[in-house]
């Protein structure tokens, strides 16, 4: 028998013999037992060797994992059991007892055991929690090779030289060992009464079963996971399958074919299946239910010593003579193909399925494969013809062959496929809607053939081809294992090459433009013409693709789903726990398929890579989008955005001062980084801010940063650099105030101050300096007084010739008044965007753009103030030293402020305070600050006319403030009246609303119900509007009345409607005037049914139902009155009105016709658009008011809301807010 | 002896004339009084009387002197009357020739600050030798540029040495209601007690009253102060403009109370702002329009 294909090695190591072997049961983890002493911890995914364990003495012959606990257990030569930790990497105590090796451990399933086979022939169990021996198992009389708890019950299984397999109960051990409390009287007595003793008196652990058969030793046994079986291997070269029953076992059946001892056998997890290993140095699979032999693999020099099976996942692992392999029985990646909202998949049971992606729905199964290939192999790959429903399937069985089926409508159970066409083939795929193609690897050929199977053409691909892939129409891509060749069907020729090597699978974008070529480690992403677009490296094995709309790649690793851009950038997107392929990704969803073959949906987070992709296209609505809408930060999107050159994006996210300040420098957004160095406030950072603000001209905040550092000779320079004379005049005052005379000459010189300077040179008794000073600028009676006070003449002196004297050049241009003008594109539309969003805002067109812009000015004007209000703050310290104090101040003050009280000047009034407190529109109109209130709502609900509002602005803003008479003749004072009554912080103070929400809802509602109940529409009307314009323009206190605020503005938007409805009827004209013309007639009839639409208190309901009634009977229209008398039937409430409705429904019952047609169908669900007073039917196009939520048809977008008078209908803004 | 203190004969005038009962300064009986105390007397009831509006009359009478006292006095009449140029160029002069005389630097920072020369008239009132006239004076200037911190720092160290004078109280009150929170309720006493003594009643003081009860948002109580106000007073614009204030925040209508305030000062500086706040309205209005 052959080795079969279907083997797949996943991992391979190199040591000395291998003789015992442990999977970890959830992380990648294999431990190794070497014969040369060695423990080894592998994770066999990296293919890394985590740790190394070396305390025995001789080989290590056992090893097995705690199920749950991070710890292993080991055996060996050296008599001796060890329990090690893997996390603390050492051994935490030793178990001795055995008198000769030790040959298997395990631990038990739940209870703290440990189970032990010796060479002293002894089984023993040990409690490894109080590190005792509990039970010794006598019985067999050679070596005791093998010995293993069964899964579930309390039942032991060995194996011995001695030939015998035996089963050993220990439910009595478990008793024995469980908690007293557990153990009911019963029990006790039973015990107590308890003779089966074994011949040693042992009650704990009975033979249970003596199994004979095996005609030399016993290496190995396995009991089942689920059944009553038994697997045993020995040196006999047999694998033997035992079955029992409660009171007896036999000998099934013995699979034969290992031809050297046989050292290891266990059945597989999952599948009816039997594995076993030999000195022959193969592994061999063998069907459990007819124990014929499956597949084979054989190894060229290495016997074999130990097989373990993986508990959750189908992988394998077998210890040799120079390691350990873990392999896979067979390719567990489902056959499926994805057309539009539909998966075709096959499963483990070979049916073909398929999947909707939309509705979340398998169907049942459409085919069954079962006949496809051999029992034990699962189809390789799935291609799926649309126009015909057809699929082709390929099987690596019997040398490869393919198979084209055609599929059924709809599935009904396990159907065999009536006909089918197959032929031999490593590779099938659809190329066109009637062609396929097929490869053969054997001889190297590729076949187009047509849907009766017939061979259309054929052709020879590259040398070395192993598999083909859909290339786009009429092309096929053709991998071999260093290339992939575009090849033209039509005109059989490769039109394009790319060299990749071990490419193993091909994935489309959506849109046919892109395809991923994923090999085991990397990601190529090239374009339909096979040019490389980006590659990148995974040192995890990358197992599946698939694309987002967006033409951003999603692929699947072993245990992580990442994206990548097209520009190479990739991330992780979230972790996996157990291997999937993906297949397809919409939205927040990926779906994939899992290793059982069954459907899945992840959920992912899309936001990390779409702000990436949207950086990348320069998408700025996108990102701006996506920053608000999701909390995206970290510190990796922040370096991502450094590293990718968008310093001043990456500020957005960062609150910590330090790296807002680091990135504000970096993107030069001064304004920024003098906000975060006033809050970090250290030298460290006013030096850098300094530098950066010199290199940009911006000489205040050198001022201010110098300030900081009480750098005065810096202060200086720049002041006579800037021609700033009056405070160069004031650092003398201050060199003065410090005693230091080196910066009083130097400011003296800067000034031209030569009194000063020749002052100073007295005081500190340099007379000689202070004459040449004074005889240079010709201060004659200057120089005399020096002479006298130095008791010298003028002859005495020899003073040397004199050039002119020094002036300091006068300033020409005043360059202290301001900056210097920065370009304003250093401002990326972006940031501007994301600054002047004191409230949400979209940036659809142009006049909104300008607005940002606007309002980031603004805020520059605002930092401006703030920048004056801080250093005003401060003024009084200046004013002290003007004073003549005599306390030295920059003892005692933070750092040194030349601004004094003249530059101070008037601050910030509460108002314009208010407008920076708040995101409110009103607030902004108490302020006065109009045109920022109008952008605001504007970006909030489109307003866009506003005169409606100027009554409300006005109202607001004259509520603001009172006056306080103060001193005669001089204005009154002004104040501001607040609604935070009790706050006096003033980042927080918000002003006085008029007629709040509760003052609306008490008193003008109600004055807009009793106009409604006396007939004063037109009252009514203006009333309602009032109130929809106080609520635009208001704020409310809480979320809570952010509901109630929308109920009002609901509930006036439709009295509203109702009264413009009822009103435009009226306006039709006289009662005479509309009898006389039909049309007017049918509308007065249709106004008339409308006026009941609107969802209005009932008893106002009522009313204009009773309204339409008797509009309708004048008209003879006796079928839309009934409709209205039973809605008020239906409405019930005052009796008088429904005694008047049953009466006329008695009436229209007669005779239920409408004389005249109308387009109202009360059975319909529509709305009445408000404009042009017709229903907008359910389903129909329609447009809003984003404020008041007025219905329109569409053709209406763009024209002023006819409710509020205010809004653009159709223009979406982010939102009413009137809240903060 | 200060001519002012507790036991001077010039305090209860000039209380009278902070506590704006002007009509009391004027009529208070003097002749009783040192020779030493007639000029101030003489500019407090000048004083008076332009704040009454009779600053014709101040000027025929201080027409020809040539104390800076009674020049000072006179340029601020001239410049109640609009003669703001000469009046300031008086000031001016006076500033620069006798800085150190407290009318003049009162009267004359008074006249600078209503032409809107804030920084001079601090720079002339800086100058005082510990006038609480001044102090307020400058506290005001301070409230009206807005800088309530200097106000307040500025009351503080009045409180110092002034102790409990009316005119700190006056001025802590100025504060206070800027400032607000607590400051509202301590600043209300204050007015509360001269509006309702009876020897100290002015129609100012309950004005103030009631602008500190709308501030506290006991509108009520406010609606009634501000009602005694206008009726003891209908011709005072500002008790008319506060109580427009207040209806205005009871969500009632005030096209009357504009209309009244018309009458009484056209130029008020709640018409005058609503006017540009109208036109300021009007032009960031135009700036929208619908698409279609």
């Amino acid at each position: 028998m052959q080795s079969s294909p279907g083997m797949l090695t996943k991992f391979e190591s190199k040591s000395s013999r291998a003789k015992g072997i442990a999977f970890h049961p959830k992380r990648p983890w294999i431990l190794v037992a070497l014969h040369s002493s060695t423990i080894q911890l592998w994770d066999y995914r990296m293919g890394t060797l985590i740790d190394r364990f070396e305390e025995h003495d001789g080989p290590v012959r056992g090893v097995d994992f705690h199920k749950t606990q991070p710890l292993f257990v080991s055996g060996g030569d050296d008599y001796k059991i060890k329990v090690w930790s893997y996390q603390t990497r050492r051994c935490l105590f030793t178990l001795n007892g055995h008198l000769d090796y030790v040959r298997t451990v395990f631990f038990h399933h739940e209870l703290p055991w440990i189970l032990s086979a010796s060479d002293d022939q002894t089984i023993r169990i040990w409690n490894w929690q109080n590190r005792s021996l509990i039970c010794t198992m006598t019985g067999h009389n050679h070596y005791a090779m093998c010995a293993q708890f069964h899964p579930k019950e309390d039942l032991v299984v060995s194996a011995s030289l001695d030939q015998s397999v035996r089963v050993w109960d220990i439910s009595g051990l478990r008793k024995k060992h469980s908690a007293p409390t557990s153990m009911s009287y019963e029990d006790q007595i039973a015990r107590a009464n308890q003779n089966q003793t074994d011949m040693f008196g042992n009650t704990d652990a009975v033979v249970k079963f003596v199994l004979e058969g095996h005609d030399r030793g016993v290496n190995w046994v396995a009991f089942h996971p689920t059944m009553p079986l038994i697997v045993s291997a020995g040196d006999d070269r047999l694998v033997k399958l035992w079955r029992m029953s409660e009171t007896k076992a036999w000998e099934v059946d013995t699979c034969r074919g290992h031809f050297q001892n046989a050292s290891g056998c266990l059945f597989h997890p999952h599948q009816d299946l039997i594995l076993s290993a030999g000195e022959d140095k193969t592994i061999r699979v063998w069907d459990l239910n007819k124990r014929t032999a499956v597949q084979s693999f054989k190894r060229e020099n290495d016997r074999f010593w130990v097989i373990a099976a993986h508990p959750e996942i189908n992988l394998f692992a077998a210890g040799h003579d120079n390691g350990v392999m873990v392999f896979k029985l067979e390719r567990e990646r489902p056959a499926s193909a994805v057309h539009q909202n539909t998966l075709f998949y096959i499963t483990k049971e070979k049916h073909v399925r398929s999947y909707d992606f939309q509705k979340d729905v398998e169907s049942p199964t459409l085919l069954s494969l079962k006949k496809l290939g051999s029992p034990w192999v699962s189809p390789r790959t799935l291609s799926y013809n649309p126009a015909e429903r057809s699929i082709l399937v390929t099987t690596p069985a019997d040398g490869g062959s393919y198979e084209l089926l055609s599929l059924p409508r709809d599935g009904s159970g396990v159907i065999e496929p009536t006909e089918s066409k197959r032929g031999s083939g490593n590779s099938a795929i659809f190329v066109a809607r009637n062609r396929f193609a097929v490869l053969n690897t054997a001889n190297q050929t590729i076949d187009i053939k047509d849907l009766s199977n017939n061979t259309a053409r054929s052709f020879k691909p590259p040398a070395g081809t192993t598999d083909i892939y859909f290339g786009g129409t009429g092309n096929l891509l053709i991998i071999t294992p260093t290339t992939v060749y575009l090849y033209d069907i039509q005109q059989k020729k490769t039109t394009a090459e790319l060299a990749i090597t071990g490419v193993k699978y091909i994935v489309w974008s959506n849109d046919g433009l892109y395809a991923a070529l994923l090999s085991k480690h990397n990601v190529t992403i090239v374009t339909k013409t096979l040019e490389q677009i980006s590659t990148l490296h995974e040192t995890i094995r990358i197992k599946s693709a698939t694309w987002d709309d967006a033409g951003i790649l999603l692929y699947s690793t072993l245990n992580h789903v990442k994206y990548a851009l097209l520009n190479g950038d990739n991330g992780i997107v979230r972790t996996l726990d157990q291997t999937v392929y993906l297949v397809r990704v919409k939205g927040r969803n990926v779906y994939c398929l899992d290793r059982a073959a069954k459907p899945r949906i992840l959920r992912i987070d899309p936001t990390e890579y779409r702000f990436k992709m949207a950086l990348v296209k320069r998408n700025y609505e996108e990102m701006l989008h996506i920053i608000r809408t999701s909390s995206l930060v970290g510190q990796s999107i922040i370096s991502y955005l450094q590293k990718k050159g968008y310093p001043e994006i990456a500020l957005q996210f960062v609150q910590d001062p330090t790296t807002r300040f680091d990135l504000a420098i970096e993107c030069g957004n001064l304004d920024v980084a003098v906000e975060m160095a006033k809050e970090l406030d250290k030298p460290k950072f006013w030096t850098r801010l300094g530098t950066e603000a010199l290199a940009h001209g911006n000489h205040q905040i050198v001022e201010m940063c110098y300030q900081k550092l009480k750098q005065f000779d810096k202060l200086s320079f720049l002041y006579l650099a800037t021609g700033d004379h009056s405070k160069l005049a004031r650092m003398a005052k201050i060199a003065e105030h410090r005693g230091d005379f080196t910066a009083r000459f130097q400011n003296a010189v800067y000034l031209g101050d030569v009194e000063d300077r020749i002052q100073m040179l007295k005081e500190i008794d340099l007379y000689p300096l202070a004459y040449a000073t004074a005889k240079s600028h010709g201060l004659e009676e200057e120089c005399e007084a020096i002479l006298e006070a130095s008791g010298l003449t003028e002859d005495q002196l020899t003073l040397p010739t004199m050039g002119k004297p020094l002036a300091p050049p006068k300033p020409v241009v005043s360059t202290f008044k301001s900056n210097w003008p920065n370009k304003a594109s250093s401002q990326s539309y972006f940031e501007s965007a994301l600054l002047g969003q004191v409230e949400g805002l979209s940036l659809e067109d142009e006049s909104n753009t300008a607005n940002g812009i606007e309002a980031e000015h603004a805020t520059k004007e605002e930092t401006a103030d703030k920048l004056i209000a801080t250093a005003g703050e401060d003024d009084d310290d200046a004013a002290g030293w003007d004073m003549g104090d005599d306390d030295v101040p920059e003892i005692d003050n933070d750092f040194v402020n030349v601004d004094s009280a003249e530059a101070g000047g008037a601050g910030s009034c509460e108002a314009d305070i208010w407008a920076r407190n708040s995101p409110l529109a009103v607030d902004h109109v108490a302020g006065g600050s109009f045109e920022t209130a109008m952008q605001l709502l504007n970006r909030q609900v489109g307003a866009v006319q506003f005169a409606p509002l100027k009554p409300r602005f006005l109202e607001v803003y004259q509520s603001s403030k009172t006056f306080l008479p103060a001193l005669a003749n001089l204005p009154t004072l002004l104040n501001y009246v607040r609604r935070t009554v009790d706050e006096t912080d003033l980042r927080k103070v918000l002003p006085i609303i008029p007629r709040d929400l509760e003052h609306l809802a008490s008193n003008d509602l109600q004055k807009g119900y009793d106009s409604m109940k006396a007939n004063k529409l037109e009252d009514g009307a203006s009333i309602f509007k009032g109130i929809l314009h106080a609520i635009l323009v208001n704020a409310v206190s809480s979320e809570s009345e952010v509901a109630e605020a929308k109920k009002l503005i609901v509930s006036a938007r439709e009295y509203s409607i109702a009264m413009d409805i009822e009103l435009a009827r009226r306006n039709l004209g006289s009662i005479d005037e509309i009898a006389q013309d039909p049309a007017k007639v049918k509308r007065s009839l249709e106004l008339s049914a409308y006026f009941t639409i609107p969802k209005i208190e009932v008893p106002h309901r009522q009313i204009a139902l009773l309204s339409a009634i008797k509009v309708a009977i004048k008209s003879k229209n006796y079928n839309s009155a009934l409709g209205f008398a039973n809605r008020i039937i239906a409405n019930g409430g005052s009796s008088k009105i429904v005694e008047n409705a049953k009466k006329t429904k008695a009436q229209c019952e007669r005779n239920p016709n409408d004389s005249i047609e109308i387009e109202f169908d009360q059975f319909a669900e529509f709305e009445i658009c408000a404009a042009s007073h017709t229903p907008i039917y359910s389903g129909a196009p329609f447009e809003e008011c984003a404020f008041d939520g007025s219905k329109y048809h569409s053709s209406y977008k763009g024209s002023i809301c006819k409710v509020c008078e205010v809004c653009e209908i159709g223009k979406h803004g982010s939102g009413l807010r009137l809240f903060s | 002896m200060d001519p002012y203190s507790t036991e001077g004969e010039l305090i209860n005038i000039h209380t009278h004339f902070y506590q704006s009962q002007y009509q009391e300064v004027i009529d208070f009986d003097t002749s009783s009084f040192s020779a030493e105390n007639e000029l101030p007397v003489r500019v407090l009831k000048l004083r008076a009387r332009i704040a009454l509006g009779q600053a014709e009359d101040v000027v025929a009478d201080v027409k020809g002197e040539a104390v800076p006292d009674l020049e000072a006095v006179g340029a601020l009449a001239e410049y109640t009357l609009g003669k703001t140029d000469s009046a300031l160029k008086t000031i001016e002069k006076l500033a620069s020739s006798a800085a150190d005389n407290v009318t003049v630097q009162v009267v004359g920072g008074t006249v600078l600050q209503a032409a809107g020369k804030s920084e001079e008239a601090l720079a002339l009132l800086s100058q005082h030798q510990g006038s609480l006239d001044a102090v307020a004076l400058i506290v005001q200037i301070h409230l009206q540029q807005n800088r309530t911190d200097l106000a307040l720092k500025e009351v503080t160290a009045a409180r110092r040495w002034a102790q409990d004078s009316l005119l700190v109280n006056l001025a802590e009150a100025w504060v206070g209601v800027r400032v607000g929170g607590e400051k509202y309720q301590q600043a209300f006493y204050v007015y509360e007690e001269l509006a309702q003594g009876s020897s100290t009643f002015s129609v100012p003081s309950l004005i103030a009253q009631a602008v500190c009860e709308i501030h506290l948002g006991r509108l009520e109580e406010a609606q009634s102060a501000l009602e005694l106000a206008v009726q003891k007073d209908p011709k005072n614009a500002e008790g008319i403009a506060n109580l427009l204030v207040l209806n205005s925040i009871s969500g009632n209508n005030t096209d009357e109370l504009v209309e009244s305030l018309k009458q009484a000062n056209p130029n008020h500086q709640l018409l005058l702002d609503l006017e540009e706040k109208s036109s300021l309205f009007d032009k960031a209005a135009a700036k929208y329009s619908a698409k279609a």
